[in-house]
């Protein structure tokens, strides 16, 4: 063995500082790959765009459609549901109506409970959640709790008249 | 020594010498933009009908950069992200040919000799003295002669052919291993890297041996 | 504060002290050439192996309906699947090619000899679970290839004395290579590597306890031994640079070289490719198989020839140090070894012909025959080599080493067995 203590930490020099240096940023970026193998894949992020049809739902009617694995809610609202969402500002987490709709006549909301994350039913005016019995309205703003947030927007836009598309505003 | 080297090189040539029992026609496919767009093209004129490639979607093409209206054109009422499946169904196909047409997305990696191989094939049609179509590298083959090599009289038509089968090859090339130019970029750079690290290390190894002597 | 943690933990577990032994401090031989990287190497490629897996296999699925969609999924919508995807079927090779060299130097230079045999066994058996880790792993992407060469490998167990047939069908979970065996080769290609650490485990005892072997081929006495850091830290990095380049050329620039192209279509149990080869690294096994008529026979002596190995230390009765080094003779059989491996490997790539089957069995019996001449090669080699005296160099050095070895044995505390 030889004698000498080497490499005691006062000894490493310029070189192997540097040759560390550029090592680590190659295991650093070795882990790049394997990091973003993890995230959504291209065909998963493909489908962060749903398309949708609106001419074949008839005034009253909800249609749930799938985006990004979950269900968005497009109620094609009556005169009459217009009306009763314009009247109030809803309850827990109040809100003007015309801040959640684009077209008065559409509403489009994630179906999902803003408490624990359930979907919620289509039940007389609005929602109720059977997981927890919140409540919301024909605006998709909650009115009873426990859940503490309106049911949420995602982002839309209409490519035509009766043709929308969510995932881009 | 020279034993070793003359029975190597002896085993390389039968090797390739049997790996080229059928010649192939060698082609260097072009993976930019335009010579695959034309390839897209033949292939939904001349072979989608029967063939699919389920493994590239309509968004795939976009996204390499062939132009969106083209590419609306060929879809037609299909969603962006459909698979180019074949307009005949497979068990149509069998009815047709007794054989149902193999998928083309892998093709052009899945045969002895790669694109060129698919190259030499496409233009190996001619005439068999009974006057049947038949093909030199695949005599069993069940498709007709799609692009017309065998009626191909004078050179200009012949040329014409060679550089639509190499358009469909490049796409098919493309199909195969869409990663492939963005392989090589990658590998270019982990390559310099790794040269500098390595010639570090080689210093590093030096300096810490030379305390021994 | 480390400082502390480190005294914490010295308290309740010999953290410092095993570092400085075996890995820091661990005695090393100077002369070590090259060649000794590649033990080193082979651990990096089956950690690679492992990550690479673990990432491949959270998109993969173990179906045949499956299967092969998943492979190409991962190679075309997974972000930088192809990157993983290629890193792990070019790490096989990769792992083969180590484990080959590192072999081959450890039978040039004789290094399997006293007190090494059971180091070098347990390399065996490591050598084995490799292959066998390759050959289910294979089967993964359900092309053409990976189906056939699983047939033709699963079928090779017919050779089981009585039971043949109840095996094969038991091995496959069905009939034919089929969903069950599929699912099951999936579930054992994930806990083989954890089998292959454990088994690299008990290598690396053996080793430290036997120490490292040199060119030499005598052990060297410990004025010619040095620290294991930073020494060969630094070399077995340097070596590691210069793989990772040859590796990085193969997987960006040739990664389908080592992918047979049939393996490009989908499983086809009704269909048998017109030529289907194995992987390159089980060509010369392969051309073994294929060299016996019989199909027992066949299957004993390909399994023969790569357990012939563990006998070497029994087989080469040369007391002369250095293997390859020092004794002409056998470095010319070793030579010639190599050669008939790259025949049969040769033999096994191209399909059978009259003439290669010819070579086949000549080789075959080249392979087996060395084996079974090195006792006698060996022994009269030695009695040549003493007549003759041995090279002046070689006197020089067990002179040296010996002297330093008999200063040592005043010393009470050094280790016993250390030296024959």
């Amino acid at each position: 063995m030889g004698e000498e203590t080497l490499d005691d930490g006062n000894r490493r020099n310029f070189l192997i500082k540097l040759t560390s240096v550029v090592g680590g940023a190659g295991v650093a970026a070795t882990c790049v790959p394997f990091v973003a193998s993890m995230n959504p894949s291209s065909d998963v992020l493909a489908k962060a765009e749903t398309e949708v049809d609106l001419s074949n739902i008839p005034p009253g009617g909800m249609h749930t459609v799938a985006w990004q694995g979950k269900p968005v809610f497009i109620l094609h609202r009556t005169p009459e549901q217009i009306a009763a969402s314009a009247a109030s500002n809803g309850g827990l987490d109040p809100q003007p109506d015309g801040k959640r709709v684009k077209n008065p006549e559409w509403l489009v909301v994630v179906g999902v409970c803003t408490h624990m994350g359930c979907v919620p039913n289509k039940e007389g005016p609005g929602w109720e959640c059977h997981c927890h019995g919140s409540q919301y309205d024909d605006s998709g703003r909650v009115i009873r709790g426990p859940a503490p947030k309106n049911l949420e927007v995602p982002p839309y836009h209409f490519v035509a008249e009766n043709k929308l598309v969510i995932g881009k505003a | 020594m020279n034993k070793l080297i003359t029975i190597l090189a002896s085993c390389c040539i039968a090797t390739s010498v049997w790996a080229s029992e059928a010649k192939l026609e060698t082609v260097k496919v072009g993976l930019d933009v335009p010579t695959v767009e034309r390839g897209v093209g033949v292939m939904m004129d001349s072979c989608h009908s029967c063939h699919s490639m389920k493994y590239i979607k309509y968004r795939d093409l976009v996204t390499f950069g062939i132009d969106k209206q083209k590419v609306d054109a060929w879809r037609g009422d299909q969603p962006l992200d459909a698979t180019l499946l074949a307009q005949m169904s497979d068990s149509d196909a069998m009815a047709a040919y007794g054989k149902a047409p193999p998928d083309l997305s892998l093709m052009a990696k899945a045969r002895d000799g790669g694109a060129s191989y698919v190259y030499s094939y496409l233009l190996g049609y001619y005439v068999k003295p009974d006057g049947m179509p038949g093909n030199h590298l695949y005599p069993e083959t069940k498709m007709p002669d799609i692009l017309g090599m065998s009626g191909a009289t004078d050179a200009a038509q012949r040329t014409e052919i060679q550089s639509k089968a190499r358009d469909i090859v490049s796409f098919l090339a493309w199909a195969a291993d869409p990663e492939e130019q963005e392989r090589h970029r990658l590998g270019y750079y982990v390559l310099a890297y790794l040269f500098v690290l390595t010639f570090l290390l080689y210093l590093v190894k030096n300096q810490i041996w030379a305390r021994l002597k | 504060m480390p400082n502390r943690i480190i005294k914490w933990i010295d308290h309740r577990f010999p953290l410092t002290s095993f570092v400085k032994h075996e890995l820091t401090g661990y005695p090393t031989p100077r002369n070590l050439s090259y060649l000794w990287n590649f033990g080193f190497l082979a651990g990096f490629v089956l950690m690679l192996q492992v990550a690479t897996g673990i990432f491949l296999a959270m998109h993969y699925k173990a179906d045949i309906a499956l299967s092969f969609d998943s492979i190409q999924h991962i190679m075309r919508n997974v972000n930088y699947g192809w990157l993983l995807r290629y890193m792990h079927s070019t790490g096989a090779s990769a792992f083969f090619l180590v484990i080959y060299i590192h072999m081959a130097r450890t039978l040039y230079y004789g290094s399997f000899r006293a007190p090494r045999e059971l180091l070098w066994w347990t390399g065996q058996g490591l050598l084995l679970l490799l292959m066998a880790t390759a050959f289910m792993g294979y089967l993964l992407p359900w092309g053409q290839m990976s189906f056939w060469g699983a047939t033709v490998i699963t079928n090779l167990f017919q050779a089981t004395p009585f039971y043949g047939d109840q095996v094969v069908i038991w091995l496959r979970g069905d009939y034919t290579v089929g969903d069950a065996t599929l699912s099951r080769f999936f579930a054992l290609h994930y806990l083989f590597p954890f089998l292959i650490i454990g088994a690299v485990v008990i290598h690396l005892v053996a080793l430290h306890s036997v120490k490292s072997s040199n060119p030499s081929g005598i052990d060297l006495a410990a004025k010619d031994n040095i620290p294991f850091h930073p020494y060969f830290t630094a070399k077995d990095f340097y070596g590691l640079g210069i793989f990772l380049i040859v590796f990085s050329v193969f997987v960006f620039f040739m990664p389908n070289s080592l992918i047979e192209p049939a393996n490009n279509i989908p499983a086809n149990p009704m269909q048998t490719p017109k030529h289907i080869v194995p992987e390159w690294y089980f060509l010369p096994f392969y051309a073994i198989l294929r060299s016996v008529p019989n199909m027992v026979g066949g299957v004993v002596a390909m399994g023969l020839s790569v357990m012939l190995f563990a006998f070497m230390p029994f087989l080469d009765r040369s007391r002369t140090p250095g293997g390859g080094r020092y004794r002409p003779v056998y470095r010319i059989q070793f030579y010639l070894f190599l050669l008939v491996i790259l025949v049969l490997g040769w033999v096994g790539y191209v399909p059978p012909t009259d003439l290669t089957i010819i070579i086949g069995q000549v080789a075959t019996l080249l392979y087996f025959g060395s084996f079974f001449f090195v006792p006698f090669i060996s022994k009269a080699e030695e009695r040549w080599l003493m007549k003759r005296g041995l090279p002046a160099e070689v006197t020089a050095l067990i002179e040296s080493e010996t002297l330093e070895i008999a200063k040592r044995k005043l010393n009470p505390r050094r280790r016993k067995g250390e030296v024959a």
